[in-house]
């Protein structure tokens, strides 16, 4: 090894003495191999240098750009929904009515006082809401609920609703307190979804089902 | 906290005497001193703290009479102490910025040069985690442009040390990254 080997660094920050300095410029004119090296430390000192602006960059970039956090728990949540849409179908067994082609009344009283007696242990979803036959819920249904008179009724409102708390999915701090991501989904009578759509909302855990 | 894009505003007060050096001072070395405690490992937000406690020490120094010798030296060493208290205390170790933290590169670079950057980058960040704690921090000071000198006064090792060191990271990076 060149006995220069250990100054080159320090010529290149003009850190020696000027005696020294003089020594290793006469040495580079004569030693190809201490040229090559001094070459390649002034490339890696330039590339370290672009390394550390890139990285004061990308930590502005980051800092200016919060919302990269709930994007990608938005993201995440649409996903959980999609998973979401394709679970429920094997468990959800709609209500026996004796006439399925009776009409049906929905309404958010008939939900409130028909939830418990209703839905079976076996069915492992929460229900909010469940369908009744028409004769059983006019004891029940508020005078001013518009009964639909159809059995093959779409709602204009999504039938279900998955109110996300987004705390219990990502750690803290990637989503801004309090927020909670709702995935409206609305089922076609076919039993595909039909439209899904996402929001960020204040809300506690819920989900409810409407179906004919 | 001021944003970067915003003016440099002075987080002092008014200096009687030396303001305008302060002033000076602030807008010649915040962004070194930014850099050097982001690639020590700190959060944006974590260096500007520093930065802004740096200088406001400064002030206190200047104000009580202190030395004005040397003052880029002072201001390094301050911010120095404070990032390795704020690691203590968090207890996390000094470490080069992930590969992660380089995904993003210049948006101005051509996809094949950013793709070539990003590579090289990324080779660079393997490099520096395979180096020394002194090593690291005497090379970010380099690059910081501070003198041999300055860097021993920050890191509290003589002048000589400081130069093997130098020579002994560069010589590792440019081993690690085949330049």
């Amino acid at each position: 090894m060149c006995e220069f080997s250990g100054k080159l660094v320090a010529w290149l920050d003009r850190e020696l003495p000027a005696e020294e300095s003089a020594e290793v410029e006469r040495h580079l004119g004569a030693c190809a191999e201490c040229r090559g090296s001094v070459d390649a430390y002034k490339r890696v000192s330039a590339d370290f240098d672009a390394y550390c602006e890139d990285a004061l960059a990308t930590s502005a970039r980051r800092k200016a750009n919060p919302w990269i956090a709930v994007a990608a728990a938005a993201g995440a949540a649409a996903a959980l929904a999609a998973l979401f849409l394709v679970w429920p179908r094997q468990h959800i067994r709609p209500p026996l009515f004796p006439d399925s082609r009776q009409a049906v009344v929905a309404t958010p009283s008939i939900a409130e006082s028909a939830v418990l007696s209703s839905v079976r242990p076996a069915q492992a979803i929460h229900r909010r809401s469940v369908i009744r036959p028409v004769q059983h819920q006019v004891e029940h249904a508020a005078p001013t609920a518009p009964p639909v008179q159809n059995a093959s009724f779409v709602p204009q409102e999504p039938v279900i609703q998955i109110a996300i708390p987004a705390d219990e999915m990502f750690p803290p701090g990637a989503v801004p307190q309090g927020m909670h991501f709702i995935a409206d989904v609305t089922i076609s009578p076919d039993g595909s979804a039909e439209r899904l759509r996402l929001r960020p909302r204040l809300a506690g855990f819920e989900r409810s089902t409407v179906q004919p | 906290m001021n944003g970067d894009a915003a003016n440099p505003a002075l987080p002092l007060p008014r200096l009687s005497a030396g303001a305008s050096e302060a002033t000076h001072l602030y807008r010649e070395l915040r962004k070194p001193l930014l850099r050097y405690l982001v690639c020590l490992g700190l959060s944006r937000d974590e260096a500007q703290d520093v930065v802004q406690d740096a200088f406001l020490l400064l002030h206190r120094h200047l104000t009580a009479g202190g030395s004005q010798e040397n003052i880029r030296g002072w201001l390094f060493r301050v911010a120095h102490n404070q990032a390795r208290n704020r690691q203590n205390r968090y207890d996390r170790n000094f470490a080069a910025p992930s590969g992660a933290e380089l995904d993003e590169i210049s948006h101005d670079a051509t996809p094949e040069r950013a793709v070539l950057e990003k590579e090289k980058f990324q080779q660079l960040g393997k490099a520096m985690r395979l180096l020394t704690q002194p090593e690291r921090e005497c090379l970010l000071l380099r690059a910081a442009g501070l003198r041999y000198r300055e860097i021993g006064e920050v890191l509290g090792i003589a002048t000589s040390t400081v130069s093997d060191t130098v020579e002994r990271a560069v010589k590792k990076l440019a081993e690690k990254c085949h330049v």
